[in-house]
């Protein structure tokens, strides 16, 4: 929006955006057409497209004069109108919106960036698509990742179990990248007895560029979910910086490493199941150890408790904010090392230990259980005292090589089926979808 | 092919572009420096890169065109000259404050009556997978500006700041290869509007002032590849061409005429054409549509105060035109001298070394404008390895008498051979500390003592033989007189 000034001039001279206008000032005349204003920048000045495609900023002052020289066309985005034609001998594969950059089209006139979802949307956008599979597409819901909550999983989980219902070879999940690894082992735990690979993928760069990875992650994950025999929920994401392979991660052994690159997905103590070649479409497979494709049908389990907390801990930490952390029904500590908080058995004078925070909270029948700060590796408590005391008070997680983000998810899922600790305890410890392993691969 | 073409009659219409890097400490988005000493690259990122849906939903004629050719890009990684940004592995860092007042100097220096009072930089779709974005950042710092010429006035009708794209280092098969020190080094680019009336010699005269109207920030870049002059070309019942990457100023006369016979046989269509070294042009694409560019979201716009503007304004650098009589009447250069040294793409450096050595401009300049570019075409030195602070060890060593003049072309080929090594090292590897008049005089007594009956000319020979490049010539001469004299 601009400024009140300039809104109720144009309003008084039935100027909007999109029209050709002529702006003097001084000695200067500016021709071009009047831009939408972002949200950023001077709201007194008025966004001008000249003939060439260059914008610029004009400041609104006394001087300032705008003229309507003609009326344009409303700016808005045009939706490409294309069938997806339908071919039996394909396998078909539905391709669930969940927003995020990958999903998203840019109106090149503003740069503003619009969903897009209907097949005919997808198949415009990505042409190769309809080569490899019978496209379905849904959009479900049209946010930022990082806005995405367990509501939003347990919709996605209900849509996919429809669809899979509706007899399609495999589902790709078109999702934001911040949190794409927290809904990937929310639905890992959801979905049971899987009979086809569900892939999430994203893009980690804006679709208006030609160097996108949207459309090599895209393709990869539909060559995944049309032909390969995973059953599995995954993740499908550049495997390094060039466009020459994805791999295919297990979804609760993935995550964000890395801010902005493309291949900032990686797995995490284990191997991706496979690797799928791009432009080549081809699939190799890493592993062995996976689901196969069967006809039995999905279950759904989506009881979630979502009070639960995940916090660090740090150098100087208080039992303050350990104690504070009560109102939570249970509480995830990502710790440093192997595992550890503060316990101060040495005595030392500067050091707080939070332990008895700690035991209070496990006393009041709210699990603690640990994760690693270092991400890579798995938790150990019985190399230090730190560790065996951490034991000793109940904390869980020991000899566990979850990541935070998976523990986190498992202890919503395992609080939303029981508050008996033990019961806990035993779940929390035990393998349910691949996020507990025995033994970690010298890689 | 007939020379004599009249081209007001053949209606003759140019447009010059012309691309001068800046000589910033960073690159245009990045902290990357802007130097390109890198030779060779550690590493290698390999992309494909897909038709992007432009303005409206139709794709661009351009880029269906590049799709069609199916084609890998393989981006070489210099280390220290190339990091996540340039690799579009990380969003842009914020506007290099300093390339934006070169530019801003650029359109003041150029009479612009518009500078935008906000910034917008612009995405401008590249399709020939130069950079590794599938674009080019891109923002208008001014427009409506003028030169003067021959009485007559040139619009310059926009200014922009750009970042340089990576440059080709070779295309295999469907495999294109680039270098990426280049890409995100921050260019002006000058377009003038349209020209009639003038032909290929005037054209590129024109060229030449905006080039050394440019070059007076004192913050451009020097040697191939820092200016480079696209144009567009047409001629009466043709169509508009345009010719991209002409690398030396003095092709541009050329390529106008080339162009223009090429025209008038082939009644051109609008397209885009590479220039050749030869000042011929091949076919590059079709002509791309207007539909090129969009907002560069990750860059948020960008205020000028009138504060600032204020500023650059009164600390606006000297146009290279006054700069010229002050080289005549305070370095006590020649006219012709001082005319090459403003042309020369080490003017900037010879200043510098102006400020801060005392030795004789004369011979500074002389360096410059003939004996490197002898050394360049006869010899094939390569002049763009040696470091520019060694230029300053020499003149130094000059100036101190630690050296004779004679001996600089030696210095400067030992140095762009040995990068590595000081002026020091050269005269010590050269052997070319300068002789006293005695060291001389004892050389020409011990061929005296051999040959008493020796002829002046004969004796001056042999002595020189020696001598040659650690004194003076004419000190020689006055020494073998005197003791023929004896």
């Amino acid at each position: 929006m601009y400024s009140q000034e300039i809104e109720s001039l144009l309003k008084s001279k039935k100027i909007k955006v999109g029209d050709k206008i002529l702006v003097s000032k001084g000695k200067s005349t500016y021709s071009g057409i009047l831009m939408p204003r972002i949200e950023l920048g001077d709201t007194s000045s008025l966004v001008l497209k000249l003939d060439n495609g260059y914008n610029i900023g004009v400041k609104f002052e006394k001087d300032t004069k705008i003229r309507l020289s003609q009326k344009g066309k409303p700016i808005r985005f045009k939706p490409a109108e294309m069938t997806a034609r339908k071919d039996p001998n394909k396998p078909t594969v539905s391709i669930l919106g969940c927003g995020g950059t990958i999903g998203a089209r840019v109106e090149y006139t503003t740069g503003a960036v619009f969903p897009a979802f209907s097949p005919g949307d997808l198949i415009a956008s990505f042409p190769e698509l309809g080569d490899i599979a019978n496209i379905k597409g849904k959009k479900l819901f049209d946010i930022l990742s990082e806005d995405m909550t367990p509501e939003h999983w347990k919709v996605v989980a209900k849509e996919v179990v429809k669809e899979i219902e509706s007899g399609v070879d495999g589902i790709v999940l078109m999702h934001g990248t911040d949190t794409l690894h927290f809904t990937a082992a929310a639905l890992s735990f959801m979905l049971k007895d899987l009979p086809v690979p569900v892939i999430l993928v994203g893009a980690q760069r804006s679709s208006d560029r030609g160097s996108s990875d949207n459309l090599p992650n895209l393709v990869s994950a539909v060559v995944a979910a049309a032909r390969s025999d995973i059953a599995e929920v995954m993740v499908c994401m550049h495997a390094n910086m060039s466009d020459n392979f994805c791999y295919l991660h297990q979804g609760t052994k993935v995550r964000k490493l890395h801010t902005s690159r493309r291949d900032a997905f990686q797995s995490v103590n284990v191997l991706p199941y496979a690797k799928i070649s791009y432009p080549e479409k081809k699939i190799e497979m890493l592993r062995t150890d996976y689901r196969k494709r069967d006809k039995k049908t999905v279950k759904i389990d989506d009881k979630f408790n979502t009070n639960v907390a995940l916090i660090y801990t740090y150098p100087g930490i208080k039992p303050e904010f350990i104690q504070s952390l009560r109102t939570f029904e249970g509480v995830v500590i990502a710790g440093t090392g192997l595992g550890h908080f503060p316990t101060n058995p040495t005595n030392d004078s500067f050091t707080k230990s939070v332990l008895l925070a700690v035991k209070n909270l496990i006393d009041s029948n709210i699990p603690v259980v640990i994760a690693p700060q270092t991400i890579h590796g798995r938790l150990n408590l019985n190399v230090y005292e730190t560790g065996r005391r951490m034991e000793k008070v109940g904390v869980i997680g020991n000899e566990c090589d979850w990541t935070p983000e998976t523990a986190l998810i498992k202890l919503m899922f395992v609080l939303g089926h029981t508050k008996d600790m033990n019961k806990v305890r035993e779940m929390m410890t035990t393998n349910i979808s691949g996020e507990v392993s025995e033994r970690t691969e010298v890689l | 092919m007939d020379k004599k073409i009249n081209y007001k009659s053949v209606r003759l219409k140019a447009g010059l572009e012309l691309h001068q890097q800046l000589n910033t400490k960073h690159k245009l988005f990045c902290k990357c420096p802007t130097e390109m000493k890198a030779k060779t690259n550690h590493s290698a990122i390999i992309r494909k890169q897909h038709v992007v849906r432009s303005e409206l939903g139709e794709a661009d004629t351009a880029a269906q065109f590049e799709f069609l050719r199916d084609r890998t890009f393989h981006y070489q990684i210099f280390p220290e000259e190339v990091c996540l940004v340039c690799v579009d592995e990380e969003p842009p860092h914020e506007l290099n404050r300093e390339a934006l007042d070169i530019a801003l100097q650029v359109a003041l220096l150029l009479n612009c009556e518009t500078i935008p009072t906000e910034l917008h930089v612009m995405r401008k779709i590249v399709i020939d997978g130069s950079t590794p974005m599938g674009f080019q950042r891109t923002v208008v710092v001014g427009m409506n500006g003028h030169i003067g010429f021959k009485g007559k006035r040139i619009p310059i009708t926009q200014i922009t700041l750009e970042e340089d794209a990576g440059a080709i280092v070779e295309e295999k098969g469907g495999n294109v290869t680039f270098r990426l020190n280049r890409i995100g080094v921050p260019l002006v680019e000058i377009d003038t509007g349209i020209l009639e009336g003038f032909g290929p010699a005037e054209l590129q005269e024109i060229a030449y002032i905006i080039g050394i109207m440019v070059r007076s920030t004192g913050k451009t870049k020097q040697g191939i590849g820092a200016i480079r002059q696209d144009m567009n070309v047409s001629i009466r019942n043709g169509q508009r061409v345009e010719v991209k990457g002409i690398q030396e100023l003095s092709l541009l006369s050329k390529v106008v005429e080339f162009e223009v016979q090429r025209q008038m046989k082939e009644h051109a269509k609008p397209e885009t054409r590479g220039a050749n070294q030869d000042g011929t042009t091949r076919f590059l694409r079709p002509l791309s549509g207007s539909n090129r560019m969009y907002p560069e979201t990750d860059i948020p716009p960008f205020v000028i105060s009138k504060q600032h503007l204020e500023e650059l304004k009164k600390s606006l650098p000297e146009p290279l035109i006054h700069k010229l009589e002050r080289f005549k009447s305070k370095f006590k250069l020649s006219n012709s001298l001082a005319e090459e040294i403003m042309e020369s793409e080490y003017l900037s450096l010879f200043e510098k070394i102006m400020e801060k050595v005392k030795a004789d401009p004369t011979i500074v300049a002389n360096t410059f404008t003939s004996i490197i570019k002898d050394l360049v075409r006869r010899e094939k030195v390569e002049i763009n390895r040696i470091y520019e602070h060694r230029f300053f060890e020499l003149f130094e060593h000059l100036a101190d008498k630690k050296i004779i003049k004679e001996s600089i072309p030696e210095i400067i080929k030992y140095l762009a051979s040995y990068p590595q090594d000081g002026v020091s090292d050269a005269v010590k590897e050269l052997n070319l500390r300068p002789l006293t008049a005695s060291e001389v005089k004892d050389i020409a007594n011990s061929i005296l003592s051999e040959q008493p009956n020796i002829q002046f000319e004969k004796l001056y020979g042999i002595v020189m033989s020696k001598v040659r490049g650690k004194i003076d010539s004419q000190e020689v001469m006055h020494i073998v007189k005197s003791l023929i004299k004896k």
